[in-house]
């Protein structure tokens, strides 16, 4: 499907909640290294819960998802946890624990026994700063999570991830509940490390718009299905993705960036 | 974005923490010692402080000498144990099962503590072995809890709690069962279940501190997983925390210590409750020092509580449970309100 390297790879993965309907029937598609890949789709499409799976937070019924060579689910929780961060929906934190204690939680999988029995390493100290600057949450990190508006907790989860040090990351809705500011903030943090980092980015949303200017591929799920995946131009001039929303769109390009945006009218 | 890393150097960014830190423990081990102080210095003999203070430091052999050594001392420190004891394995419970309302009896240890009591003074009355029966009913309640919760994957953590629920009503039932099957006098279960800390020999407290060291010494390398595990077990499994390894052993450990303090004190309520709950608001819900400040904190409640249950003279000896009961639960009502006003839950 693509000439880079694929990171991740699904092999016909069928995923059914318990109780429910099958929420993923049958998906296979591979993503390339480096490359930011939007899934989208209406609401029930399997989104989220094709994220969980490529996360190993839910196990594949049929079929498998497969990191680099070696079966994701052959991994050690640790182990994983060093090639793939998540950036969370949304996360209760009833206990309000402070922002750098947060960030600090991503280190998890990288500690030693002494780092578990002692003080943290002075390589894990650094690279929670490193993880606060880049999200510019330094100013923030003695403030506890309940006292964060949403864009800040939203960065600071990103900074969590980004202490993972991982070279794959998965969004789910990342700029759900922000406003457009600061979901474009966001966003051109996540072009960043995509542009100077090569980081592997899959990303669950629902602006077409947004997909359109950012991302490099686009797989659209429809019940349980991927029914188009290719470059975000193919996708998003796919006549199928009209019916798959049940929308009619207008089809432009951005003036300035040339990608195709779509319009509701 | 253009601000890249200036990492400041180790010292310079810690050290307003760490002497804060600092201060922290100094208060609280200073606590610790004014409230055992407190314990050994009163009691049923009057005893002038001078003649305690003598006594501490030259463990002769003269009547105050026994007193200190034999009656007050153990006793004393016996109450900071177990309160130390019960008020981590709350924090532990409260993480564990992600429920601010979790105390260390929530699964099942108190029901189970009671059912064994009760066997053993039904089977082999007036033998000693009431405690130790108490310590392994405890725990074989827990772990039946968790048998029966095991591989229930995502709705482990609540299957456990209503396991734990279910025991309790089961064991509590058996133990109503056998209690009015006997028709005997039933005072010794009843004071035990009241919680008191009576009667206490340096062997007990050495046999319950080597429990509880234990305990802790497994909660040690697990504290930074308990952060995570109240990040949610999705975001704890993410950055790396074996999620069902670590549940298993934060378990194991808070039910250490809870049959470990219900050996050597019965069932004592809210200690577990609401001493985690406090310190949460002073320190915060970091387990690097909550769990430390907790158990300190703990440990002085109980020994203030204790020694207010032997000195309040019209009364005679009350059993410990009834006055932290009589403290904790208006406080958990207070909170309870603040949360209703609108003010985040700890």
């Amino acid at each position: 499907m693509q000439a880079m390297a694929a990171v991740l790879s699904l092999d016909d993965v069928e995923f059914r909640w318990p109780g429910g309907e099958p929420a993923l029937g049958g998906v296979s598609g591979t993503v390339g290294e480096g490359t930011w890949l939007a899934v989208i789709g209406p609401n029930g499409a399997g989104k989220s819960t094709l994220l969980k799976v490529m996360a190993g937070w839910e196990q594949p019924d049929v079929g498998t998802v497969r990191l680099w060579d070696r079966p994701l689910a052959s991994y050690r929780i640790r182990e994983r946890a060093r090639a793939i961060a998540v950036v969370p929906q949304r996360v209760g934190h009833p206990y309000d624990l402070t922002v750098r204690t947060v960030v600090a939680l991503g280190r998890t999988s990288r500690h030693r026994w002494w780092d578990r029995v002692g003080r943290l390493g002075e390589d894990h100290v650094q690279a929670v700063e490193r993880a606060l600057a880049l999200t510019e949450t330094r100013t923030l990190s003695e403030r506890r999570m309940s006292q964060l508006s949403g864009g800040e907790e939203k960065r600071v989860l990103l900074a969590m991830a980004l202490a993972q040090e991982t070279p794959i990351l998965l969004l789910d809705e990342p700029t759900a509940f922000l406003d457009p500011g600061h979901a474009r903030d966001f966003l051109e943090r996540v072009r960043l490390l995509v542009r100077d980092q090569a980081k592997t980015v899959v990303m669950a949303y629902h602006d077409l718009v947004t997909v359109g200017l950012y991302c490099d591929r686009i797989w659209a799920m429809d019940r349980g299905r991927l029914v188009l995946a290719g470059s975000a131009e193919t996708v998003l001039n796919h006549p199928e993705l009209q019916r798959l929303y049940g929308l009619e769109f207008m089809r432009l390009m951005h003036p300035r960036h040339h990608r195709p945006m779509l319009l509701f009218p | 974005m253009t601000n890249l890393h200036q990492p400041t150097s180790a010292a310079e960014r810690r050290s307003p923490a760490q002497r804060r830190g600092t201060a922290r423990w100094f208060i609280w081990v200073l606590a610790c010692l004014m409230a055992l102080l407190l314990g050994v210095v009163h009691g049923s003999t009057a005893i002038p402080l001078g003649a305690v203070l003598t006594a501490l430091i030259h463990p002769g052999r003269g009547i105050v000498a026994v007193i200190v050594w034999q009656i007050r001392l153990p006793r004393i420190v016996a109450a900071a144990l177990v309160g130390g004891a019960l008020a981590s394995a709350g924090a532990t419970m409260q993480a564990l099962l992600q429920n601010p309302l979790a105390d260390p009896y929530i699964v099942g240890a108190s029901a189970g503590a009671g059912l064994g009591a009760v066997v053993v003074e039904t089977v082999l009355p007036g033998t000693l072995l009431m405690a130790p029966a108490a310590f392994f009913g405890a725990l074989f309640s827990v772990f039946l809890s968790w048998t029966l919760s095991r591989g229930r994957g995502r709705s482990a953590m609540l299957t456990l709690l209503l396991a734990g629920y279910a025991l309790s009503v089961m064991f509590s039932a058996i133990s109503t069962f056998l209690m009015f099957a006997r028709e005997q006098s039933l005072s010794a279960i009843f004071a035990w279940e009241m919680g008191g800390i009576h009667g206490m020999t340096w062997t007990t407290v050495a046999v319950t501190g080597v429990i509880m060291l234990l305990g802790l010494t497994l909660l040690v390398p697990e504290r930074r997983h308990m952060n995570a595990l109240l990040m949610g077990e999705d975001v704890a499994l993410s950055v790396g925390v074996p999620v069902r390894r670590s549940q298993g052993i934060l378990l194991l450990s808070a039910s250490l210590l809870t049959a470990a303090a219900v050996y050597a004190g019965g069932l004592i309520g809210f200690v577990g409750l609401v001493v985690p709950h406090v310190m949460r608001r002073l320190v915060g819900a970091e387990h690097e020092r909550l769990l430390p400040m907790t158990f300190l904190a703990g440990a002085t409640f109980l020994m203030l509580a204790d020694t207010l249950a032997e000195n309040l003279p019209p009364l005679g000896l009350l059993p410990v449970g009834v006055i932290t009961a009589f403290l904790g639960g208006p406080y958990f009502l207070y909170l309870l309100a603040d949360r209703g006003r609108g003010n985040r839950p700890n």
